[in-house]
């Protein structure tokens, strides 16, 4: 313990000593982040407008007759059993009908005297989260043919296509893009640290000539890369929402608002933990890496 | 006691730094190790302290076969040494107290035990009231001397200095020689690399000559 605290103070002094060059590596961290926390930004709340679009992601399944009150309740259960199935209402004909009616607007004169039983009842079947895919889409298309004896189902073949191509290309682009920004920080970072700590190598080489072992040499170091990391982390956070309230909260709030959805936020809490610890991993893993190369005892 | 045995070194395969050198120095000796640049002084010592190893032979230092010591071992061995160089190298962020200081810390001592050595050992080298200057404060003699406190605070078994007055005018250098005359009085091993004629007449001791890495005299006076 008398040891760690001798560690963490020489690291501070360490720090206070190299104003300078700690301030660089602090930046660097920070720069590297904030670039990061702005990709996640985009992508978080992209993958929101997608997780509202995949409401839309629907059945509908149209009875033969018009079901009487018993066997409604019959087939509504039964479908509401399902353990894909989130939601199911039922449409009458009249329903439908003036529903028809209103989507023609001026038209709507073409449907006089037309009997609204023309229509058939249906219910709409709307899924959880987990199943609105073209997989979970099939199992319940299965299911109500199989389980319920409903042979009438329709849902968006084509849409629902291009919609998973979509999520699949943003899931796949994040993970390369952000992956590619992580590998850059972590090389941006670790060089910037070894710079700062290339400009100490005398403290290194003389620490090993009066006998220091190789983790009293390194400890404080580590500890310094830690600190700088956390640090880094936490102006990545307040970077990132200055300029997220200042630049990206309206761009991001016209193209949401645009498809209908609510307000675009800023990263979770949890996601700001995530930085902060990538920040001091960054730190830790960086100053490692130089470690071993300036460090031969 | 030190024994070099049938060492050579090679930095490149075809020029040899050290050839087939054998020595023996016994402990509480005092040795001038001389011979003009590229003779392979700083060599020698080099793998005293075991920066280097030797591409062939043994040397032992109190019986330890420092050649196939282990690296984690090393610190253990340079904790027994002082070491002084021509260019001080000392930290020019940290104050006297804290360079003098550097190993004992690495040791473990206590904090009180530190203080009381630092200050015991500045006095002797005549810096006790520059214990809070830094180093690029102080005039080029007075940073030997400070490097010299450094090398002594453990009570160095042995002390080995690389031309440690080469950049040093001829009072300072006497200052600096009174120092290491003390530290060999009080049992130290000294061995200490220099060009300097002078001071070898002037303070006769056992001279060993180096000459394109080949020992050529080893004389007593």
């Amino acid at each position: 313990m008398e040891r760690l605290i001798y560690f963490i103070r020489r690291a501070l002094r360490n720090m206070r000593q190299c104003l300078f060059l700690c301030s660089v590596a602090i930046g660097t961290t920070a720069v590297a982040l904030t670039i990061i926390a702005f990709f996640a930004i985009v992508v978080l709340n992209v993958q929101q407008l997608t997780a509202d679009w995949s409401r839309q992601v629907e059945i509908v399944a149209y009875l033969d007759t018009v079901p009487d009150a018993r066997t409604l309740q019959g087939l509504h259960g039964k479908i509401l059993a399902l353990p894909e199935v989130e939601s199911v209402d039922y449409t009458t004909p009249e329903q439908a009908f003036s529903q028809f009616r209103k989507r023609l607007g001026n038209d709507a004169d073409l449907l006089s005297g037309v009997d609204p039983d023309i229509l058939p009842a249906s219910f709409e079947i709307a899924l959880k989260p987990l199943f609105r895919n073209q997989a979970g889409v099939d199992t319940v298309v299965t299911r109500l043919q199989k389980e319920v004896g409903l042979n009438d189902i329709k849902f968006g073949r084509e849409w629902l296509e291009k919609f998973e191509s979509f999520v699949a290309l943003l899931k796949l682009g994040g993970a390369v893009i952000g992956g590619f920004l992580l590998f850059a920080a972590l090389f941006i970072v670790s060089n910037t640290i070894r710079l700062t700590q290339y400009a100490r190598r005398d403290e290194l080489e003389v620490m090993s000539l009066v006998g220091a072992t190789s983790m009293f040499i390194k400890t404080p170091f580590l500890i310094e890369g830690a600190i700088q990391g956390a640090l880094g982390g936490i102006a990545a956070i307040v970077g990132s929402f200055v300029l997220f309230r200042l630049f990206l909260y309206e761009s991001l709030s016209s193209l949401l608002l645009a498809s209908g959805s609510g307000a675009i936020a800023f990263l979770p809490l949890s996601f700001q933990g995530l930085l902060l610890s990538a920040g001091v991993f960054l730190g830790l893993f960086g100053s490692l890496m130089s470690l071993r190369k300036l460090v031969r005892v | 006691m030190i024994q070099i045995y049938n060492v050579s070194k090679a930095y490149r395969k075809d020029a040899a730094a050290l050839s087939e050198l054998n020595l023996k120095i016994p402990k509480g000796d005092f040795v001038y190790i001389t011979g003009p640049s590229g003779a392979g002084k700083s060599t020698l010592l080099k793998l005293l302290y075991a920066a280097e190893k030797p591409s062939r032979g043994q040397i032992l230092i109190n019986g330890q076969n420092i050649t196939r010591m282990r690296g984690r071992r090393i610190p253990e061995l340079r904790r027994h040494m002082g070491i002084v160089f021509q260019d001080f190298k000392l930290l020019n962020s940290r104050t006297i107290f804290e360079n003098v200081a550097f190993p004992l810390e690495v040791q473990g001592k206590k904090r009180f035990e530190v203080s009381k050595k630092v200050f015991q050992t500045l006095k002797l080298v005549g810096l006790e009231h520059k214990l809070q200057s830094l180093p690029l404060e102080l005039s080029g003699g007075e940073q030997q001397r400070v490097a010299v406190a450094r090398a002594l605070v453990v009570d160095p078994l042995v002390l080995i200095a690389d031309e440690p007055t080469g950049n040093l005018d001829p009072d300072v250098t006497l200052d600096i020689m009174g120092l290491f005359r003390g530290a060999n009085a009080r049992g130290s091993t000294v061995l200490l690399a220099t060009h300097d004629r002078e001071m070898i007449r002037r303070f006769p001791r056992r001279v060993i000559t180096l000459e394109n890495g080949r020992l050529v005299d080893d004389r007593m006076p």
